[in-house]
């Protein structure tokens, strides 16, 4: 089976090989495959040549098989001719069914003509009773037609009858967008036949129609009509031809009167503000004031878009519009916050001003109010944080100031303490509730705020950092110090602040300044960098925005300043008391000393003034134990070498021997350590008394060698000085300079003295004694007295 | 005394309290001064710095009758100064000359000139015109202005003018403005005045009160400066005289007195009782008012004080300029000590 299969697929495969030949236009291509591998021995190539076969076959091959060879080669052959038989039988078959399908088909048409021709005929019937129909039918359908057309007309007529009527009954309804339809509709007829036929008709809607105008007009400018109607009112007319142009601009002059009353006014913001915030309760019963401006912005926006629609070249005048009511806004809440206001209130009006913006907005997005408003905020924002420092500015120096006032008056008991704490508190409490503020603006999440936060933050640090610098120019001004520069240009305000400063307040700004050195500037700067850094990138690029270490520096010196401000104004109290003293006696003709002078008690009474003053105000100093050993350990051997100096100098005789004394207070210098006299004032109550002390000792010192005594002046001063030491080595911490000074004085008392003889030890104990019992008494009056 | 000072010193025998620039003596660098000791024999030192500017050498030593409050030399004969002194319970002024020769060191007496004796009460200084020629001189008394014509030939000095500024202004000092011959700035207890020769008026005050000191700038018109004991050093522009133009804090105690250098106009000098001699740059100029030097003016302003010389004993209350070598100045403390130093390290650059 398997033999006869190869033989019967070999077969076949050549059949359509032959067949493909003989079907493909280009034998080559078809034969390529084969032609490369047998061009010679292959006999079904085109260019098989059958005697160079032979040749090949008789060369190669035996006689075996080349018999074998013909044998296959004739079974080939028979093969193939009766295939060749098979296809043409096939063909001339189907050749003769062809035949027999169109012989068929020729007796099929046969007889068909006959049908057609009686098909026209009836067809031709059908045409000739239908037209019979139609004109026996036309006549009838001509009345109806015009029976139609006239009834159409007297409707029409009928119509413009009633049109005057029914514009009335229009009037009447108010339903003037009916009215106004009827008689544009009216209006192709009335036009033709308006001179003739239906002249009292045409005349009496036009009286009609006047009236509507006139309606739609006083509608139109009436305030009380919604704005929605009277944009109906202006369509209508418009609808009606009445010129337009000059309704438009006296609608948008309403428009803009209109305004006037959107206006968040500066004295009714604050009501808006407040009764925002009661809404809760009287919500439903009331509308409040914000409600109400809402909704007006609203009707505001609606209209305008109306307009929009209607008058569409008026855009340029209602952007316009609405950037001036966007301006309004902005202005007004300058106003607003030229008083003081709080940040949730600014807020609240800004949210309203905002909102406003939003739709008006909507309604014009061309009008680009966003970005105007934004540029607007952004400056009212800046203001606003500005005023807010500038507030507690005003503040901090009104607490200062206010209990000045009653300083002059009152008994001056804790007076500046509490000037110092209120103060204190003013400082502190403003920082925190700027803090708080100023947190509120950037929780904010009305969008342009988000925009602005960086801003925002720049503008806050600026204004820490301006705020300290003008809060120390504010304290150096308040002391006085700085008056004479600053308030000239002011004019007149100078005479009354330099003279009039209390020192005791000079004091309170100096404590105040180290106050706001050590606390309140490192809070604000923890504050900041909690809170408020970034936006650093817009602030750097201004100008360097919050530095605390500069800050402080600049605290730091105005608090030294003011603290020897104080001192100075304090000493020079003292030393004009000083100056009478000595200016007034004629030294040289002074006569025995017989008490203790007057100006020593003021001066120790100034001094007591300086001790109470800075007991309420600065820290006691905590090493002042320290100090007295120090002293003791270097100085008092000095200041006792001095008197032991001095005393050898009083017990002498009184022989001339100025110059050996003279000699031996340059010799005593020599070997004493130059005492310092003009040490750097600390911020406690001894260091600042202990100086007052000394630069008056110096004073009174340099008094005395302007003066010249003789014997009872210069005893005088001893007595004076004498009574001095007691008291003055209670108050003050550096009793080795003190010491020095007293010596110093009656040094110099002794070299102006013509004849030195001081007083005898126990004259100078018993008239010391005296003046003390005299004090004593002085104040026990003054006790029984109060008592 | 100790090794940190560059000035050169010089020691006088007893205290004092003036010292005076020998303006007439252009070929050295001479100053003199005067001791205040209410005891001893009193005496006028002259001193003149050495070619080198290294040592101070005493030049002449002269015997003063009284103690010294006060001592101006003549702008044009270097031999010639005046004082004002005291017995201790009456003042005294007088014109002094040199005797000649004054090479020798060993004390001599002086010439008296003419005694200013017009006066009765405490006098406070005489003033020398400030042209350098004129024989004018002034003395002020605490209540009195009297304005002099000196005749050195005739030894006489005769009176001119005599004004009274009234009880209640005590006089204190003064400065002769030398841009301004006729005018002269009188301190007094609460204002600056200023005086009109011709008419012996007041013509104009400064409301500011214990001016100690005042002194005209050489070189800028219109430019006083003053010394108080409360508030330091103010500088004045005569022609909007309201307010200071400058505010120097002065010194620790009072600031005794001010010189303006009379070469370089920004360098001010003062002394004062807390035993220092201040070295102070005050660019202010009311001429321009440009933004440029107010800025530079406001950067200045942070550290006026070029320097401070603290190497006293006692409070300073003599200071000169010399007008030869401007950037030399004498400064006396009380107990005698004349310190010269040189300010060249603080010069302003040119």
């Amino acid at each position: 089976m398997a033999t006869e299969a190869a033989p019967m697929d070999e077969k076949a495969k050549r059949m359509r090989d032959l067949l493909s030949s003989f079907y493909a236009p280009d034998p080559s291509i078809s034969t390529s495959g084969s032609s490369i591998s047998a061009s010679f021995d292959n006999i079904n190539s085109t260019s098989f040549d059958a005697d160079q076969y032979m040749d090949l076959m008789i060369k190669k091959s035996n006689l075996e098989v080349l018999l074998q060879r013909h044998v296959q080669m004739a079974a080939e052959i028979k093969n193939l001719d009766t295939d060749l038989q098979m296809l043409v039988y096939e063909n001339y078959n189907k050749f003769i069914s062809a035949t027999d399908t169109i012989k068929r088909m020729k007796s099929n048409i046969f007889g068909m003509e006959g049908n057609m021709d009686q098909l026209l005929q009836k067809i031709m019937s059908v045409q000739s009773r239908s037209d019979g129909v139609n004109t026996s039918l036309f006549e009838k359908r001509e009345h109806i037609e015009k029976l139609h057309r006239t009834r159409n007309l007297l409707r029409k007529v009928q119509f413009i009858y009633d049109l005057p009527a029914r514009l009335q009954k229009c009037i009447k309804s108010e339903t003037y967008g009916d009215a106004v339809r009827f008689y544009i509709g009216a209006m192709p007829i009335l036009k033709v036949y308006g001179d003739t036929s239906f002249q009292d008709c045409r005349r009496a809607s036009e009286e009609a129609i006047e009236i509507i105008i006139k309606n739609l007009q006083t509608k139109l400018f009436s305030d009380s009509e919604s704005i929605q109607a009277r944009a109906e009112a202006a369509v209508l007319l418009k609808q009606l031809d009445v010129p337009v142009d000059s309704l438009k601009d006296k609608l948008l002059e309403k428009l803009e009167q209109s305004l006037d009353g959107l206006q968040i006014k500066p004295e009714e913001a604050s009501l808006l503000a407040e009764q925002n915030d009661s809404s809760n309760d009287a919500e439903s019963n009331e509308q409040h004031p914000a409600k109400i401006h809402e909704d007006a912005v609203r009707g505001f926006s609606e209209a305008m878009r109306a307009y929009r629609e209607i008058f569409p070249d008026s855009e340029e005048r209602l952007f316009k519009l609405a950037r001036a009511l966007t301006a309004m806004h902005f202005e007004n809440m300058d106003l607003y916050i030229r008083k003081r206001v709080s940040a949730a209130d600014f807020l609240r009006i800004f949210r309203i001003i905002w909102e406003d913006v939003v739709l008006m907005d909507e309604v014009l997005p061309e009008a680009e109010l966003s970005d105007l408003s934004a540029e607007a905020a952004q400056v009212t924002v800046k203001k606003f944080v500005a005023r807010t420092f500038s507030h507690l500015e005003q503040d901090i120096s009104d607490t200062i100031l206010k209990f000045d006032i009653n300083q002059k008056e009152a008994v001056e008991e804790e007076v500046l303490k509490v000037v110092l704490e209120a103060s204190k508190k003013a400082g502190l409490q403003g920082t925190t509730d700027i803090f708080q503020d100023f947190r509120q603006l950037l929780d904010e999440n009305i969008g342009i705020f988000v925009k602005m936060k960086d801003l925002i933050i720049g503008w806050i640090q600026n204004g820490f950092q301006d705020f300290f610098r003008s809060l120390e120019a504010q304290f150096l001004v308040l002391s006085g110090k700085t008056s004479s520069s600053k308030e000239i240009e002011g004019g007149l305000v100078e005479g009354k602040s330099s003279d009039k400063i209390h020192a005791g307040l000079i004091l309170v700004l100096a404590q105040l300044s180290v106050f706001v050195e050590q606390k309140v500037i490192p809070r604000v700067s923890e504050e900041i960098a909690a809170s408020f850094s970034g936006g650093n990138s817009q602030a750097f690029e201004n100008g360097p925005a919050f530095i605390p270490g500069e800050l402080c520096r600049v605290f730091h010196a105005a608090s030294e300043k003011l603290l020897q401000h104080y001192i100075d104004t304090r000493t020079q109290k003292i030393s004009v008391l000083l100056r009478k003293r000595f200016k007034t006696p004629n030294w040289v003709k002074h006569k025995e000393p017989r008490e203790v002078h007057m100006y020593v008690d003021m001066f120790l009474h100034e001094l007591e003034e300086v001790g109470k003053e800075v007991k309420q105000v600065l820290p006691q100093g905590t090493f002042r134990k320290h100090k007295r050993t120090d002293s003791n350990g270097s100085n008092t051997t000095t200041s006792s070498r001095s008197n032991t100096l001095h005393n050898d100098k009083m017990t002498r005789s009184n022989s001339q021997r100025a110059r050996s004394q003279l000699f031996e207070t340059h010799l005593a210098k020599l070997f004493k350590q130059k005492v310092e006299i003009f040490t750097k004032v600390e911020f406690t109550q001894e260091s600042v008394v202990t100086t007052t002390v000394k630069l008056c000792l110096k004073s009174l010192q340099e008094y005395v060698r302007l003066q010249t005594f003789n014997r009872s002046g210069f005893q005088q001063i001893q007595l004076d000085i004498q009574f001095l030491k007691a008291p003055l080595k209670e108050t003050v911490e550096d009793e080795a300079a003190i010491d020095f000074l007293l010596d110093e004085v009656i040094v110099a008392a002794s070299e102006r003295c013509l004849d030195v003889i001081p007083l005898e030890p126990p004259i100078l104990d018993k008239l010391i004694q005296a003046k003390l019992a005299k004090s004593k008494e002085h104040n026990n009056n003054n006790n029984t007295v109060s008592s | 005394m100790q090794g940190g000072s560059s000035g050169i010193g010089y020691g006088l025998k007893y205290q004092a309290r003036c010292i005076s620039d020998v303006k007439a003596d252009k070929d050295h660098t001479s100053f003199l001064t005067g001791t205040l000791s209410l005891k001893e024999e009193n005496e006028v030192h002259l001193l003149r710095l050495s070619s080198g500017g290294s040592e101070l050498l005493c030049e002449g030593l002269f015997s003063h009758p009284n103690e010294i409050w006060d001592l101006a030399s003549c702008p044009f004969d270097q031999r010639i100064f005046s004082t004002v002194f005291s017995t201790g319970d009456s003042f005294g002024a007088a014109v002094w000359q040199i005797p000649e020769p004054y090479g020798q060191s060993n004390s001599s007496t002086l010439e008296c000139v003419a005694s200013l004796d017009a006066h009765v009460g405490k006098i406070n200084c005489v003033l020398w015109c400030p042209s350098g020629k004129s024989d004018k001189l002034i003395s002020m008394d605490e209540q009195n202005l009297v304005l002099w014509s000196l005749d050195s030939s005739k030894q006489s000095a005769e009176v001119l003018y005599k004004e009274s500024a009234g009880m209640r202004h005590s006089l204190s000092g003064g400065a002769w403005n030398p841009h301004d011959l006729n005018s002269v700035a009188a301190t007094s207890e609460s204002s600056i005045q200023f005086w009109d020769l011709r008419t012996m008026k007041k013509v104009n005050s400064i409301e500011r009160a214990h001016v100690r000191n005042v002194n005209y700038n050489l070189k800028r018109e219109h430019i006083l400066v003053s010394a108080d004991d409360e508030s330091g050093i103010h500088i004045w522009d005569l022609r909007k005289a309201k307010v200071p133009v400058q505010e120097l804090p002065g010194h620790t105690h009072w600031t005794w007195a001010v010189r303006c250098n009379p070469e370089y106009e920004e360098l001010i000098l003062s002394v004062g009782t807390d035993s220092a001699v201040n070295l102070w740059f005050a660019s202010a100029s009311s001429e321009k008012k440009t933004s440029e030097s107010l800025v530079e003016a406001s950067r200045l302003r942070v550290n006026p004080l070029l320097n401070s010389y603290t190497d006293y004993e006692d409070s300073v209350y003599g200071l000169a300029w010399s007008s030869r070598e401007p950037w030399i100045f004498a400064s006396l403390s009380y107990d005698g000590r004349v310190v010269i130093e040189s300010v060249k390290p603080f010069l302003p650059r040119r």
